[in-house]
């Protein structure tokens, strides 16, 4: 009879796994082997016809190797967040500043709305290039797994980022105005809060959510179409 | 609505059936699949375990050495309760199927 574990041992020695766990494969592909082998005998196989019968099981080492390894490969939570939310979502903030730095630089002047201290900017040719750069993020996302909540995170990341910019500026700047003894009035805050949550995170996060959106449609059609020709 | 992967659909609505029943390992697995199908379906062990493996890491079952009364280790799974809840939409899914090809078939010779 064969040493069936020296023969896995052999076969898949390139298992890319840690040494337990490689041994435990070894050892369960070997006991499948052998009962396999054990049974042909039992049915009156003489011995070299039950050894063949039983290796016809593994056409391929390599490729069952490869396949043992991509099954029990694991992706870790924060490796698909990685993947699925923060490259994405920080390639489309990049991205969407410095577009929006270009077009300060090359002396767009953006779009005035309202007057005094109530006045809202857009920088119209910025907004019109948001649903691109929500619709990459949300491609990558959706390439990387993401499912439909991280896909539209990823595509309004830019907006996130600048709310928790604004949300860090105020207590920061109300500190700075405490230490320097100048008093706050809230209705100035508040005021800054609306005209700005407006222009720089209301309205572009529509821009990138209905790219997003557009990008998660495609997906799922293009997913159900998949499902219709059945696979 | 049918899903994708129906090869890989049919063999894991086969594993998660069989182990519905009870605890068992991959050869005992293979050979209760061939038995029931009445050999219309059968696994070899280049296709069998990377689905086990495969099935293990998404919590369907999960893989535990036992020593049998012959004194031999074998890895024995057994559904999780992940597992049974993936059963059945699973089964749905495949009686749905026939049935879309019954109707299908129908068509075709009438």
């Amino acid at each position: 009879m064969p040493n069936w574990q020296e023969l896995v041992r052999q076969r898949l020695s390139g298992l890319a796994l840690d040494a337990a766990e490689k041994d435990e494969i070894h050892a369960e592909l070997a006991a499948h082997l052998e009962e396999s082998y054990e049974v042909f005998c039992k049915e009156g196989l003489p011995q070299r016809e039950a050894v063949q019968r039983t290796l016809v099981q593994v056409a391929d080492w390599q490729d069952l190797q490869r396949k043992i390894l991509i099954a029990r490969r694991r992706e870790q939570p924060m490796q698909k967040r990685v993947h699925q939310l923060w490259i994405p979502g920080f390639l489309t903030l990049t991205l969407s500043m410095i577009f929006l730095i270009t077009l300060q630089k090359l002396g767009f002047q953006p779009r005035i709305v309202g007057s005094g201290p109530n006045t809202i900017l857009f920088y119209a040719p910025w907004l019109a290039s948001l649903p691109f750069f929500g619709a990459l993020g949300a491609y990558l996302s959706a390439w990387g797994g993401g499912l439909l909540g991280t896909v539209l995170l990823a595509s309004v990341f830019p907006v996130l980022a600048l709310t928790a910019a604004f949300l860090l500026m105020f207590p920061i700047g109300f500190v700075i105005e405490r230490i320097i003894g100048s008093p706050v009035d809230f209705s100035i805050v508040a005021t800054a809060i609306l005209r700005d949550g407006i222009g720089w995170i209301l309205v572009p996060g529509v821009a990138l959510l209905a790219g997003g959106f557009l990008v998660q449609l495609l997906f799922n059609r293009r997913s159900l179409s998949k499902e219709t020709a059945i696979g | 609505m049918i899903g994708t992967g129906i090869k890989r659909g049919t063999a894991e609505l086969a594993v998660l059936s069989v182990l519905e029943g009870g605890a068992m390992h991959g050869y005992e697995m293979a050979r209760r699949i061939e038995r029931q199908t009445k050999g219309a379906l059968r696994f070899t062990l280049a296709a069998l375990y990377p689905m086990l493996y495969r099935m293990e890491q998404h919590g369907w079952i999960r893989g535990a050495w036992e020593t049998s009364s012959n004194g031999r280790r074998k890895r024995c799974y057994r559904l999780t309760p992940a597992g049974r809840k993936k059963l059945s939409p699973l089964r749905r899914e495949w009686a749905e199927l026939f049935r879309a090809l019954q109707r299908l078939t129908k068509v075709a010779h009438a």
